[in-house]
C-alpha cells in the first residue's frame, strides 16, 4: 500500500498531459456538437485519429491498434488526467471501448482490420446491440433471430435502446444461432452495417428532453448479413457478451469517480451533511477501484464496484438536485462549466444529471442484479 | 497509488487471524501478555490497523485499542503496561479508564501522566471497559489515529456480524427453502457488504496517510470514522433484522459484535458529527 504512484506511471502520467496541453483541439475549432454517441463532429474525428496514431487513444492496446502496451495503472493514470480537464477521447465511446475492444480480443484479422482500425481511428462509428424488448436483465433470454443461408445469415427481429445507432456505420448484434441449446449456449454475434437492406434504425427521446435522441429501437427485417462478419466462433456469443462487457466493466469505476468529481466541482452546496458523504463515497469508490486493479480479488467484486458507484453517484446528483431548491427547475441550464471537450451532459442541469445517473443503476446490469451477484457469488447464498 | 496488501501484510493478517481463534478462550491478561510478546503494539499504522482489524472481529476484550491508539500516539512510546488517553477535552468515557497501568491527559500544560484505576462504568457491551477521568486543564485534541482504531475495530466487528448472518441465513429453513435464497434476504446482505468495504477502504487509507505523515490524514481519519459508523448502522439494523428472533437473545454471540461495533461509533464523536467536521 502506498500513496504515491510508480516512477513509471508518474512519467506516463507527465507524458500524456504534455500530449494534451500540445494538442487540444481549440475551442473555436470545436463548434459542431455531438448529437449521438455514434456521431463524431469532423474535428472530433481528427483529434481521435491523433490519439491514435501517438498511441494515447487506448493506451493499453498495442501501437498499431492506438495504443503503449501501457499497464493498468497507467491506463488508470490516463484516464484520470482526461476526466481531470473534462475531455474525452472518443465520442463514439462504446465504439472504441467496446466495440473494437471486442474485435480485438475475439476478431479475426480480418476483422479487425476492416472494422476495429477504422472504428479506433474514427473513419466510422459503432453501436451495440444487445437489449431487446423482452431481454434486458435476462440478455441470454434475446430472440433476434440469425440463420445460415449460403454464404450469409439472414437476420430478423429487434433490438431497443441501442445508443447511437442511426448514427452508427456498423452495429455489434446479438443474436440467437441456435434456438434449440440452452439459451448462453445458443448465442452468436455478427457485425452488421446499418446500410444493409432489411436494417431499420428509429431513434426515441429519452426523459432528459424531446430532443436527446441517443436511443434506437433496429429492427431486422431478413437482412442479411456475410458469414465473414460473425465475431468469434458460431454459438459463443455468450462468451463475446461476457468479454466485451469485462473489459468495460473492469474501468467502469473511473466513469464514476468522473461524475462524483463533477458533482464536487459544480455543487450548489459545499457544506451540506450529504456533500461530506459524496466526498466519503467518491474516496472510497477509488480506493476498492485500485484495489481491484491489484488482481487479487474475486472478480464479482467488479459488481460491488458498479453498484457502489452508480449508487453513489445517484444520491450524490439527487442530493445536488435538491440543493439548488425551485432554482433546480431550470431546465435545460448549465451548472457546470462549459468543457468543448466533453458531452453537454457533464454540465447539463441538475434534473439531467440526475436523470441520467439511472443510466448507472439500470443499464449494464441493474443494480438489483448486481445485488444477487454479490449475494451469490461473494456471500455465497444459495440461488 | 497502490491500494492492497503486501506478501508481509498477508502474512501479518493470517498470523493475526489464526492467534485470535487459537487463543480466544483465554482469559484477557494473557491474551494482553500473547499480543505484547508478539510485538504488535509497535506495528506501524498500517500494520496496526491489520491487527486491529481481527480484535475488532472477535469483539477483543484487551486494552490493546487504548494503549495502541490511545496512550501511544499521545506519549509517542510503548507503555511497560497498559496504557490509555485522555484527549477529547471532557475525560467522560475513556476507553480502559479503569484498568490501564498508565493513563496520558492532554491538557492545557501538555501531556501529564497519571495512573489508572477510574471506577468501571457499567454500559451495554459486557466486554468493554470504560471510564470517566477528572482532571483540571484537559484540552481536546483527538489522535487521527484513535479516530482510525475505532473505525477499523467496528469493521472487524460488522464483519463478523455479516459472517454470522451468511451462515445463519444459508443454513435456516422456513417454506421450505433456505431464507438466503430470498432476494429480500440477500439484498440486505450485499448492501452489508458494501457498505463493509467501504468502511473498510477508508479506514485503510487513514492508516496510510497516518504512515506517510500525509497531510491529508486529518480528514481521512474523519472519513474512516463517519463511514464506520454508516456501516455499523446499516450492519446493525439488517443484520438483527435478518436474524430474526435468534439474534435477539443474550445466548447467541450476535449481540457481542452488534454492541462492539455499536460502541465504537459512539465514542469519540458518532458519523453525524464527524461528517459535519468533514464539510465544516
Amino acid at each position: 500500500m502506498k500513496l504515491t504512484d510508480d516512477a513509471e506511471v508518474e512519467k506516463f502520467r507527465a507524458e500524456f498531459a504534455a500530449f494534451l496541453d500540445a494538442n487540444l483541439p481549440a475551442e473555436t475549432e470545436a463548434t459542431e456538437r455531438p448529437r449521438s454517441t455514434s456521431h463524431i463532429p469532423e474535428w472530433a474525428r481528427r483529434w481521435q485519429r491523433k490519439l491514435f496514431e501517438a498511441g494515447w487513444l487506448v493506451p493499453g492496446n498495442p501501437p498499431e491498434y492506438g495504443g503503449r502496451h501501457a499497464t493498468l495503472p497507467q491506463m488508470v493514470a490516463h484516464q484520470e488526467e482526461l476526466s481531470r480537464r473534462r475531455i474525452y477521447h472518443s465520442f463514439n465511446p462504446q465504439g472504441v471501448g467496446i466495440i473494437a475492444a471486442s474485435l480485438l480480443s475475439f476478431g479475426t484479422e480480418e476483422q479487425k482490420r476492416r472494422w476495429a482500425v477504422p472504428i479506433l481511428r474514427a473513419e466510422i462509428t459503432a453501436s451495440l446491440g444487445m437489449s431487446e424488448p423482452g431481454a434486458g436483465s435476462d440478455l441470454a433470454g434475446l430472440a433476434t433471430r440469425a440463420v445460415a443461408d449460403g454464404d450469409h445469415f439472414v437476420v430478423n427481429g429487434q433490438k431497443v435502446w441501442t445508443s447511437g445507432a442511426h448514427d452508427a456505420d456498423v452495429l455489434l448484434t446479438f443474436v440467437r444461432t441456435d434456438p434449440d441449446a440452452p439459451k448462453h449456449k445458443g448465442i452468436s454475434v455478427l457485425l452488421i452495417p446499418t446500410a444493409t437492406e432489411g436494417v431499420t434504425r428509429r431513434p426515441f427521446a429519452s426523459i432528459n428532453g424531446a430532443h436527446d435522441t441517443d436511443f434506437n429501437e433496429v429492427f431486422f427485417n431478413d437482412a442479411e448479413v456475410p458469414k465473414e462478419n460473425l465475431v468469434g466462433p458460431l454459438n459463443e456469443g455468450w462468451r463475446v457478451a461476457n468479454g466485451s462487457l469485462g473489459h468495460e466493466r473492469t474501468m467502469l469505476w473511473l466513469g464514476y469517480v468522473e461524475w462524483m468529481d463533477d458533482v464536487i466541482r459544480d455543487s450548489p452546496c459545499p457544506h451540506g451533511e450529504w456533500y461530506a458523504d459524496l466526498l466519503m463515497d467518491r474516496q472510497a469508490l477509488r480506493l476498492l477501484g485500485y484495489q481491484q486493479l491489484s488482481g487479487t480479488r474475486n472478480p464479482a467484486e467488479v459488481s460491488v464496484l458498479k453498484l457502489f458507484g452508480s449508487e453513489a453517484v445517484q444520491r450524490a446528483t439527487l442530493h445536488a438536485l435538491e440543493a439548488g431548491g425551485a432554482e433546480s427547475l431550470l431546465h435545460p441550464a448549465q451548472t457546470g462549466p462549459y468543457s468543448h471537450m466533453s458531452m453537454e451532459s457533464s454540465w447539463a442541469s441538475w434534473f439531467e444529471r440526475y436523470t441520467r445517473s439511472f443510466g448507472g443503476t439500470i443499464a449494464g446490469g441493474t443494480s438489483e442484479i448486481q445485488r444477487n451477484i454479490i449475494a451469490e457469488r461473494i456471500l455465497g447464498l444459495p440461488r | 497509488m497502490e491500494f492492497e496488501f503486501d506478501e508481509d501484510q498477508r502474512l501479518l493478517k493470517q498470523l493475526v487471524r489464526e492467534t485470535v481463534i487459537r487463543s480466544r478462550n483465554q482469559p484477557p491478561d494473557q491474551l494482553w501478555a500473547t499480543y505484547r510478546g508478539l510485538g504488535w503494539l509497535d506495528a506501524p499504522p498500517v500494520e496496526l490497523t491489520i491487527v486491529l482489524e481481527e480484535l475488532g472481529y472477535v469483539a477483543d476484550p484487551t486494552p490493546f485499542l487504548a494503549t495502541a491508539t490511545w496512550f501511544m500516539p499521545l506519549t509517542g512510546r510503548t507503555p511497560d503496561g497498559s496504557g490509555t488517553g485522555v484527549f477529547d477535552g471532557s475525560g467522560r468515557f475513556v476507553l480502559d479508564a479503569d484498568r490501564a497501568d498508565e493513563v496520558a491527559l492532554l491538557t492545557s500544560d501538555g501531556v501529564v501522566l497519571r495512573p489508572g484505576g477510574a471506577p468501571r462504568v457499567a454500559t451495554f457491551d459486557p466486554t468493554l471497559h470504560v471510564g470517566h477521568v477528572d482532571a483540571p486543564g484537559l484540552v481536546a485534541g483527538i489522535p487521527d489515529l484513535a479516530l482510525t482504531g475505532l473505525a477499523i475495530t467496528a469493521v472487524g466487528a460488522c464483519r463478523h456480524v455479516l459472517d454470522l448472518v451468511v451462515a445463519h441465513v444459508k443454513q435456516r429453513h422456513q417454506f421450505g427453502v433456505p431464507i438466503g435464497s430470498f432476494q429480500a434476504v440477500k439484498h440486505k446482505a450485499a448492501d452489508m457488504y458494501v457498505a463493509i468495504e467501504r468502511a473498510r477502504a477508508l479506514a485503510y487509507y487513514a492508516a496510510l496517510t497516518i504512515a506517510e505523515d500525509d497531510p491529508r490524514a486529518y480528514e481521512a481519519a474523519r472519513m474512516a470514522k463517519t463511514a464506520a459508523g454508516e456501516c455499523q448502522r446499516l450492519v446493525y439494523q439488517s443484520g438483527l433484522q435478518l436474524f430474526g428472533a435468534m439474534g435477539y437473545t443474550w445466548e447467541n454471540e450476535l449481540q457481542i459484535y452488534l454492541k462492539r461495533a455499536k460502541a465504537c461509533d459512539l465514542l469519540l464523536g458518532t458519523a453525524a458529527e464527524h461528517r459535519k467536521a468533514l464539510v465544516a
